[in-house]
């Protein structure tokens, strides 16, 4: 990802941020800020904390402690200066299903203050945007996931936000879809909209500038995807690719209890095994030989870069 | 804000018009309510089946028979020879009322000390036939009791005039129920369908998702709940007018008040259970909830409108609770105006009080919704 020029302001920053709900604390007093014109990603899995703090963002919720500021301004009680400049969608609950492609679009417009001859224009661009031109009359509800998506995301920026909040955009939606919806998102880039996303695909990580990743209400993780990657990694990946993974996995998850070779992690990718340790190559030969006793063919052994999964996975684990 | 307000307003009639069977359902459901309800009621009792038990078989155990079918209330099912027939009719509920007539009944009747009986058997389970059993039974007895008093004191039975009440029934002179259960029936149903549509308005939203995007919208509080409620005002007044002309039309039920202050009060008192209903709605996290609080309030204060059983029957402590119940005093006003065509100077203390709970109810409500939404 190439590094891009900053607004000296940032557009969102978190400070000490925290949210109990009883005895739980869904947010751990965690900090970070939002540059203008970036995309944010933070990265969690379900019951992080995500959407707590997304909700704290957006003032639906009041902080138990700590602060949030959006564009230069304190969320607080008093949103209304905030809200006409930000947009929020996610990906289920952002339309009414019972309603129109065009009814939708002109709600939201009419919500936001956008007086009829600008609304007509800005229509059909979100119409051009979502790729839902002729299906102006189409019930929502009647739309396949990704178009309802881009929907959504067209409405939510009907009114030029500056920043703008996505919660699990892209959740249940096909790998095509997925991929042209971030390419609507860096148009908007682009554009200098500051993008606030959340996700718990990891494969969408490596698309933001920077990120955070959050895990039991705590950041774990924070800045661009290079940075996190050098950080956190504890060594270097190997990828396998034996003739019965999940066996080899096994095998190998014995063989590093035993301690018969130091490995630090051990994990199934698909008809892959990605092993990690610091210089990995030099256990090649005993990962070979282990998986050989066990009547595995270890097949090609090649280094590789890690990504963002490897790496959240070591996180987690320590 | 009033674009805001009325793009609002347009969404959420959209939703009313895609989910049609809703606003439909009111309206022909509680036309269709009012009307069983008005024909029903509308006609005294009678023909109610009575099983007769003769031991006597005299004309005198006859001509009692006789004169209880002529009552109206009474057609005679069987004349039967014995108990047993009658104890199972009466378990099986195929009769309302049985009469055996014993061996010296005519005996009894003629001998000038006699003491003539009649036993009676009326199922109380059916407690509305067996009171106006009871009272065609009662009315039959005093007859002839009267006349067997004037024969034994061998008077002139043109002559004699008994003590008879002279009855005037005013404001609904044929007693018909209709005229009472239709109104009550109807000010119910605007209460219900106005809470409805009300609890309905943030629960659907709040069970669909919707709710949060509603609320990072730059909408104020107010225009929320403004824009929320003008459709259910629009469609419960409507609803209202058109069961109000529907009870007219079929069921004669007149408006002998002012129709201008019977419009204004009906409005008044929408908008206080407007207020209830939103409350409802946003404390429910879906709509079956919402919808089961309506029912649990709509219930209970069908219980102090003095429809089902009269508040004055009702332990003192209740009466005066009665008092605080909205539905209470606006079911009094109602029927005022429609039957006995009361205006302010009668009504008043019920539209204070309405006024004054309408007060407290609305403030309550406003800062609580406003409070839940911000």
């Amino acid at each position: 990802m190439t590094t891009r020029p900053t607004n000296p302001m940032p557009a969102i920053v978190a400070h000490d941020l925290t949210k109990r709900f009883g005895d739980f604390t869904a947010v751990d007093g965690i900090n970070f800020e939002v540059r203008r014109g970036e995309i944010f990603g933070f990265l969690g899995p379900n019951g992080s904390g995500k959407t707590t703090t997304i909700r704290m963002m957006l003032g639906l919720l009041a902080p138990t402690t700590g602060s949030v500021e959006v564009l230069g301004m304190t969320v607080d009680g008093d949103t209304a200066k905030i809200r006409p400049r930000v947009g929020y969608m996610s990906q289920r609950f952002s339309l009414y299903n019972d309603l129109t492609v065009l009814q939708n679009l002109r709600f939201y417009g009419a919500a936001y203050g956008l007086n009829n001859a600008e609304l007509e224009i800005r229509i059909r661009e979100a119409l051009d945007m979502a790729g839902l031109e002729g299906r102006e009359n189409a019930r929502t509800k009647d739309l396949s996931g990704g178009w309802r998506q881009r929907l959504a995301l067209s409405a939510a920026i009907l009114h030029r936000p500056e920043t703008i909040f996505l919660d699990e955009p892209t959740a249940g939606v096909d790998p095509i879809s997925r991929r042209a919806f971030w390419d609507l998102l860096y148009k908007l880039v682009a554009e200098g909209v500051t993008v606030f996303v959340t996700t718990h695909y990891m494969d969408e990580a490596e698309h933001c500038h920077r990120l955070a990743f959050i895990q039991r209400g705590r950041i774990i993780a924070y800045g661009s995807p290079a940075e996190i990657k050098e950080r956190m990694m504890r060594g270097q990946v190997l990828e396998l690719a034996p003739s019965n993974a999940a066996k080899a996995v096994k095998t190998l998850r014995a063989a590093q209890q035993a301690g018969r070779i130091p490995l630090e992690e051990i994990e199934l990718y698909g008809s892959l095994v990605h092993v990690v340790a610091p210089q990995v190559k030099k256990h090649q030969r005993a990962i070979r030989a282990e998986l050989q006793k066990a009547g595995i063919h270890a097949g090609q052994m090649s280094l590789i870069e890690p990504s963002l999964e490897d790496v959240f996975i070591a996180c987690m684990k320590h | 804000m009033i674009r805001r307000i009325i793009a609002l307003a347009k969404k959420e009639f959209i939703h009313l018009r895609n989910d049609w069977w809703l606003p439909v359902f009111m309206l022909v459901g509680g036309v269709m309510e009012l009307m069983l309800v008005g024909w029903a009621t509308s006609r005294p009792i009678t023909n109610l089946p009575l099983m007769v038990l003769d031991h006597d078989k005299s004309a005198a155990s006859r001509s009692i028979v006789i004169a209880l079918e002529n009552t109206g209330t009474f057609r005679l099912a069987e004349q039967v020879e014995d108990m047993q027939t009658i104890e199972d009719a009466l378990a099986r509920g195929q009769i309302n009322a049985a009469v055996i007539i014993p061996p010296d009944f005519a005996e009894q009747m003629n001998s000038p000390t006699g003491q003539p009986v009649l036993a009676v058997i009326l199922n109380g389970a059916e407690s509305i036939p067996a009171t106006a059993a009871l009272r065609a039974i009662e009315g039959v007895t005093r007859d002839v009791g009267e006349q067997i008093v004037i024969r034994r004191l061998g008077l002139d039975p043109d002559q004699f005039s008994g003590f008879t009440p002279r009855l005037r029934v005013w404001f609904n002179e044929a007693l018909s129920e209709a005229l009472y259960t239709t109104p009550a029936e109807l000010g119910l149903m605007l209460e219900f369908t106005t809470l409805l549509f009300a609890a309905l308005a943030f629960s659907r939203e709040r069970e669909l998702g919707t709710l949060e995007q509603l609320l990072v919208m730059p909408f104020s509080s107010m225009e929320i709940i403004i824009g929320k409620s003008i459709p259910v005002i629009i469609v419960s007044f409507v609803d209202f007018l058109l069961m109000l002309g529907m009870v007219h039309v079929a069921f004669d039920v007149p408006v002998r008040g002012s129709m201008a202050l019977l419009l204004v009060l009906a409005f008044g008192y929408l908008l206080v259970e407007l207020s209830k209903g939103l409350v409802m709605s946003v404390v429910s996290r879906t709509q079956h909830q919402a919808f089961l609080l309506v029912m649990l309030f709509g219930m209970a204060d069908f219980m102090f409108t003095g429809y089902a059983a009269p508040v004055e029957g009702m332990p003192q402590f209740l009466q005066y609770f009665a008092n605080l119940v909205p539905a209470h005093h606006w079911l009094t006003i109602f029927r005022g105006i429609l039957l006995k065509g009361a205006g302010l100077d009668v009504l008043w203390p019920h539209v204070l009080a309405l006024a004054l709970l309408g007060l407290v109810i609305g403030t309550f409500s406003l800062r609580f919704v406003r409070k839940a939404l911000d």
